[in-house]
Order: structure tokens, then C-alpha cells, then sequence
């Protein structure tokens, strides 16, 4: 055998060792990337390495480590649907209702899809089982985890058909790969069921769609994918699968400081203050600090909602619902982008991009209108949530938010916002059989609430806090958006904005350019005393 | 050195290079692919080529059949080229994923765009429309 030259073999040996070199750099853009992000590679763990035919299957073996998870996790608002105001009234999913898709109960197989737990099915769900709870869900890295509507929030497992007999077919998961590739929560995981509320993409916040997946700087200067990329935890700082800033618990005014590293707070954490303090802008633009004590931080840094692409809807009228085409198949209609605005199903809707917030005064308490409130049709809609505060409380700001107008069902003789029975294929369901008074009397007594057999359709108002889609500062709004004739700030009360028409007062005007007149008069008086003065000296 | 520890050293760095190689083609990065195909691919075919187009417009099946064959512009250039350095080195001043991903090898960027559009495809995972 003939020996190499040693130069060769020394140059093969260096080419080869580059390569390795160059490989293992590489690497550490993917595989490096992926250790470091944890401690813990769970395709390793034998219990994960098993076919599971369920979602709690996967459940139980997440619990063989993570003791506690399924005990915090039944501890939270995500688990219940359920938070108790100030004022002693239960909020929460399981009771409001809303002037969107209007109430979860007799609906629960399609509103629990996106309950964080497994077969919540009607009220008697039992919320003590560990098992229910759904890890993947949240925690899912691959964005293949889903569970369709109409399962009370079971992952399908196996190719089934849906509504059975509908031809529709729901694909199953495969929940070993999902399992094995489990990590931190991410925009998408949150977005599965938070971009989506309402029954569909942007629907109901405005300031949350799925452009937030992946968005650009423009879109929200924080979770930028090719900048900060913020997730939403990066700001809902979760401690034992608590997770602070629900609506249903807002802070409309924080006047503490920016946040240390280490230090413990007892307050929420997803306030804009919590990172950037009171005196924010820099010294260039110190004056904007002047309004921090007034006007929330969203209502300049947010200028519109649903800038991603993705129309919000902005009306829902249910009053129209159930019309049908002349072959009497349920009615659907689309506007020129190709949007539906309406279903027999659902009825009317306004949709939008590019949205102009109201502004509000706000002091971080809502109030609501719950089932069995009384209510009346009259000339003002019915405020089914309303942030409370005024310019002189002491303790509001002026906050950017969506108003969601609708016309909902109700029950003019008992005069209570009507709960739907809305999903499902049974023949009292409305969107089977299109039949008012039949959903309603099945919704009323599914939550034991009295009913008449007549419905009616009453207008009502909702309102949402527009946090997110935060502009970077050159796309905030401006000093003239607000100090000017027909400002953003237009309709805001009891507070002085120079500028603004109605905060002219013309007596005060007039005594002000008088006084400038009698200074000005006064100076030259003086200086034409002095100057002849001088010359007399001088002569 | 001799010969023999040089042999030697080689094969095991060649190995270790090839095992890297490999490590790399499994784990890609769906998310980093779908920020490529949005911001890159399909900025400019807005731009340019009349429309984005949609992971969920075609299967997965047709998907591979169009990456593999790598003909971007009915086969008048390669797709790799619209993934390379250099492509992202040309248009890094004015795209900020390009100018991000620039030291991402080419194969794991290509591997990671291709998860993203599998598990996006008609029949994927999980459907994907440009959003």
C-alpha cells in the first residue's frame, strides 16, 4: 500500500477538523440552541416515550415529574373561568355574559375547546381531577397541538368524523411527538385560545389576532419576532402557573416604579410602568412625562388596534340571524375583501382593521351586567361591561378601548339578558335548528334562570382595554393628534387640553392678551423713558 | 504527528463533522422558518410576483415535490439561491430577517422553512395561511 505524502494527510487532517469545527458552530444555532434554552431533553424520559391515546394519558405522565403542577394549575382563573370582584359578584367565563358569542353555559363542548383542561362537558365537570388538566396546551413547542370545537376540550387522537354523518372529518394528534418537544409558553400557545376569543381570528380584543404569532416592529414594538420577541409571559410573569393582568382583575393606574431584578412585588407585573416607571421619555421629549400621571401609557403608544392584517369585529347584531338562501340552506354573505359579515347562524357583524380606540376615563373598575340583572330597552344600550372612573376621582386615567356594540337576545317580560343554547346537533340548539325561543328556553334553564317564551333583541355595549399592538415611539401618536380641533382625546371630560375648542374660555383668553398688551406696553414705556433719559444726561 | 494519529484525527473530526451535520437536519426550527417565509419569500412576492403565497394552498406531498426539485421562477433558477448568504447578504440592508438569520447555515435555514411549510401544507399538522 502506498503510504500518503504526510503533507497530504496533514491537510486532510486540518480540512477535516475545520469541518467538524464549522459543523459543531452550526450546530449551536439549532441543537445548542434548543440545550440551552433547558435543562431537561424529554424525548429522554421513558414515560414519554409511549403511544398516548388521550390527553390526560399525557397528563398523568407529566405529573410523574412535575408534582405540583396539576394542584397550581387548579388554583387559577385558566382553570376555573372564574373570578370573584371586589363587589362580590362572580365574573369570569362560566358567568358573565357577553354580547359576542354571549355565554359558555349550555354550550360547553365548544366553548371548553379552549379550556386548559380535558372534557368539561357540562356544569357537572369535576375540576378536583389532576388528570383533567391539559399541559400541552400551553406548553406545546411543535404548534401541532389543537382540539376541536365541540369535544369539551378533548384532543381528538384518531381520524373521527364530525358532527358524525357530516363528511367533516377531524384530524387526529399525534401526542408522543408533542409530548417529547414540551418547553416554555410562547405567543402561539397563548394565541391558540387568546388571539381567537370570540369565536374566531381578532374577533373580540382588537388588540389581539394571530399577527401577534409572529409580528413585526411596526406591529408590537416587544414581541417584534426579529427584535425583542417578547412572549406573553415576558410580561404576564407567571409564578406557579398564576398569571397576573387578567381583565378581570385591570390596573388602570400604576404609580410605582420600574421593577428590580431580584426584588419581590406584590403588584401587577404587566403594567407598562413595571418596566418603564413614571419618566419614561427622554430628555428631548421631557415634556410627555408631564401626562404620564393622566393618560395611560396605551392611549399614545397604542394609535389603533388590529394592525396586523386581521379585521376585529366591531358590531354583532343576532337580531338577523337565521335567514336562509331560497333553497333553504342557511345564509352567508361576504364583503369585498372576501370577509363574512353575515350567518344565518350569528347574524350581522361590522368588521375592521386600523381601528381609532374610544377613551375613557378609567380607574380599574368595571362593572357588569350578569344574568339577572335587570334589564331595559330603551334609547341607551345596555352596558353589559363598563370601566368606571372620572377626571376628578383621583383615581383614573384616560385609557384607549374597544366598545363592542351589539343586539342580543333578551327576555322583555322577566327582563334579563337571555343565555343561548346556541352549539351542538340536538334539535334545540340554535344552530341546528335556527328556533329562538326554543335555544333560549334551553339555555334559561340549563342555568335555572326563569324565561317567559318570548324573546326580543336588545342593544348593548361591551368594553376592552387596548394594551397590546404597541407602536414603536415614532409611530405613537402625536402632540397634535390630541391638542387640536376633533383630537383623539375629543370626548374626554374634565380634563384641559390646550388646543382643544371646548377648553377655550374667551374671558380668560381676553383678560391674558391683555396682560401680554400691558407688558409689552409697559417695556417700551420704560425703554423710551430710559432713552430719554440718557440723552438729557448726555445734553 | 504521525501518519497514523493523523489518520486517525481526521476520520474521528470528519465523524463528529458529519454527526453535527445530521443533528442540525433534525432539529429544525419551525418558527424560525415561518419568520423567513413571511418576511422574506413572501414580502417579496407581494412585492413582485403578484401575491403571497399560502403553506395551506398546496399538500404536503406537492411541497416536497417543489422544494426538492429546487427551480424557483418555473425552473429558471435554483430556490436555494433566495436562501443562501449571499441572497441574504444582497438585500440585508433593507430586510431585517435576512440581515437577522445571515450566519444561519444554508441547509438549516432551507430545513427549517421546509418544517414550516409541511406542518402548514393542506394536509399538514397544522394548516397555514400567511398570517
Amino acid at each position: 500500500m502506498v503510504k500518503p505524502p504526510h503533507a497530504v494527510v496533514r491537510c486532510f487532517a486540518a480540512i477535516a477538523l475545520l469541518l467538524a469545527a464549522s459543523s459543531v458552530c452550526a450546530e449551536g444555532d439549532g441543537a445548542s440552541a434548543k440545550l440551552l434554552r433547558s435543562t431537561s431533553d424529554h424525548t429522554k424520559f421513558k414515560v414519554l416515550q409511549q403511544d398516548f391515546a388521550s390527553g390526560p394519558e399525557v397528563t398523568r405522565a407529566c405529573l410523574t415529574c412535575h408534582t405540583e403542577a396539576a394542584k397550581q394549575l387548579r388554583l387559577t382563573q385558566h382553570w376555573r373561568w372564574e373570578y370573584l370582584n371586589p363587589d362580590g359578584r362572580r365574573l369570569g367565563k362560566q358567568n358573565v355574559i357577553n354580547n359576542f358569542c354571549t355565554s359558555v353555559a349550555s354550550n360547553y363542548a365548544y366553548c371548553t375547546t379552549c379550556h386548559i383542561g380535558y372534557g368539561w362537558r357540562d356544569a357537572s365537570f369535576d375540576f378536583n381531577v389532576d388528570e383533567n388538566v391539559d399541559c400541552l396546551v400551553c406548553h406545546d413547542t411543535t404548534g401541532n397541538y389543537r382540539k376541536a370545537p365541540g369535544f369539551a376540550g378533548q384532543v381528538v387522537t384518531k381520524d373521527t368524523e364530525f358532527p358524525p354523518g357530516s363528511g367533516n372529518l377531524v384530524k387526529g394528534v399525534k401526542l408522543r411527538p408533542i409530548a417529547q418537544e414540551v418547553a416554555k409558553t410562547s405567543r402561539d400557545t397563548c394565541g391558540a385560545c387568546h388571539f381567537y376569543g370570540g369565536g374566531g381570528d381578532g374577533v373580540k380584543h382588537g388588540d389581539l389576532d394571530s399577527s401577534l404569532a409572529s409580528p413585526d416592529r411596526d406591529l408590537d414594538v416587544h414581541m417584534d419576532a426579529l427584535g425583542n420577541n417578547f412572549t406573553c409571559a415576558t410580561c404576564h410573569m407567571t409564578q406557579g402557573h398564576q398569571v397576573p393582568g387578567s381583565r378581570y382583575a385591570p390596573t388602570a393606574v400604576d404609580r410605582g416604579s420600574a421593577r428590580l431584578r431580584g426584588k419581590h412585588y406584590k403588584t401587577n407585573p404587566t403594567t407598562c410602568q413595571a418596566c418603564h416607571g413614571q419618566t419614561p421619555h427622554k430628555p428631548a421629549v421631557a415634556k410627555l412625562n408631564d401626562h404620564t400621571d393622566r393618560i395611560a401609557c396605551q392611549t399614545c403608544h397604542v394609535p389603533a388596534y388590529a394592525r396586523g392584517g386581521v379585521a376585529t369585529k366591531t358590531s354583532w347584531d343576532w337580531s338577523t340571524a337565521g335567514m336562509m338562501t331560497a333553497d333553504r340552506k342557511p345564509m352567508v354573505r361576504k364583503d369585498a375583501k372576501g370577509r363574512v359579515v353575515y350567518t344565518a347562524a350569528k347574524g350581522t357583524f361590522g368588521l375592521a382593521e386600523n381601528v381609532i380606540p374610544e377613551y375613557v376615563w378609567f380607574n380599574g373598575k368595571v362593572t357588569y351586567t350578569l344574568l339577572g340583572d335587570r334589564v331595559e330597552k330603551g334609547p341607551l344600550p345596555t352596558r353589559i361591561s363598563h370601566f368606571e372612573g372620572s377626571a376628578d376621582d383621583g383615581a383614573s386615567m384616560i385609557w384607549p378601548v374597544k366598545v363592542f356594540r351589539g343586539k342580543q337576545a333578551y327576555d322583555p317580560v322577566n327582563k334579563t339578558l337571555a343565555v343561548l343554547h346556541m352549539a351542538g346537533t340536538d334539535d334545540t340548539a340554535f344552530w341546528a335548528n335556527f328556533n329562538w325561543e326554543k335555544a333560549v328556553a334551553v339555555g334559561m334553564a340549563s342555568v335555572g334562570a326563569p324565561f317567559s317564551g318570548t324573546v326580543d333583541f336588545v342593544e348593548t355595549e361591551s368594553m376592552w382595554p387596548i394594551t397590546h399592538m404597541v407602536a414603536p415611539a415614532k409611530k405613537a401618536l402625536g402632540c397634535a393628534d390630541c391638542h387640536a380641533a376633533r383630537g383623539r382625546l375629543d370626548k374626554v371630560s374634565g380634563v384641559y387640553i390646550p388646543g382643544r375648542p371646548g377648553d377655550h374660555a374667551a374671558w380668560l383668553e381676553l383678560i391674558g392678551a391683555a396682560l401680554v398688551v400691558l407688558a409689552l406696553a409697559g417695556a417700551a414705556i420704560h425703554g423710551v423713558a430710559r432713552l430719554l433719559a440718557s440723552r438729557r444726561r448726555k445734553g | 504527528m504521525t501518519n497514523r494519529m493523523l489518520h486517525l484525527v481526521a476520520i474521528s473530526a470528519l465523524g463528529l463533522g458529519l454527526q453535527a451535520l445530521d443533528a442540525q437536519a433534525a432539529g429544525s426550527d419551525w418558527k424560525r422558518g415561518r419568520v423567513y417565509y413571511q418576511r422574506v419569500c413572501t414580502e417579496c412576492h407581494t412585492a413582485k410576483a403578484g401575491g403571497a403565497i399560502a403553506p395551506n394552498g398546496r399538500t404536503m406531498a406537492e411541497w416536497t415535490a417543489y422544494l426538492n426539485a429546487d427551480k424557483h421562477a418555473k425552473g429558471k433558477e435554483p430556490l436555494k439561491k433566495y436562501v443562501s448568504r449571499e441572497y441574504r447578504a444582497s438585500v440585508k440592508a433593507t430586510n431585517k430577517a435576512a440581515e437577522k438569520y445571515l450566519e444561519v447555515p444554508e441547509d438549516q435555514l432551507f430545513e427549517d422553512i421546509k418544517a414550516f411549510m409541511l406542518k402548514g401544507a393542506k394536509d399538514g399538522d397544522s394548516p397555514a395561511s400567511c398570517s
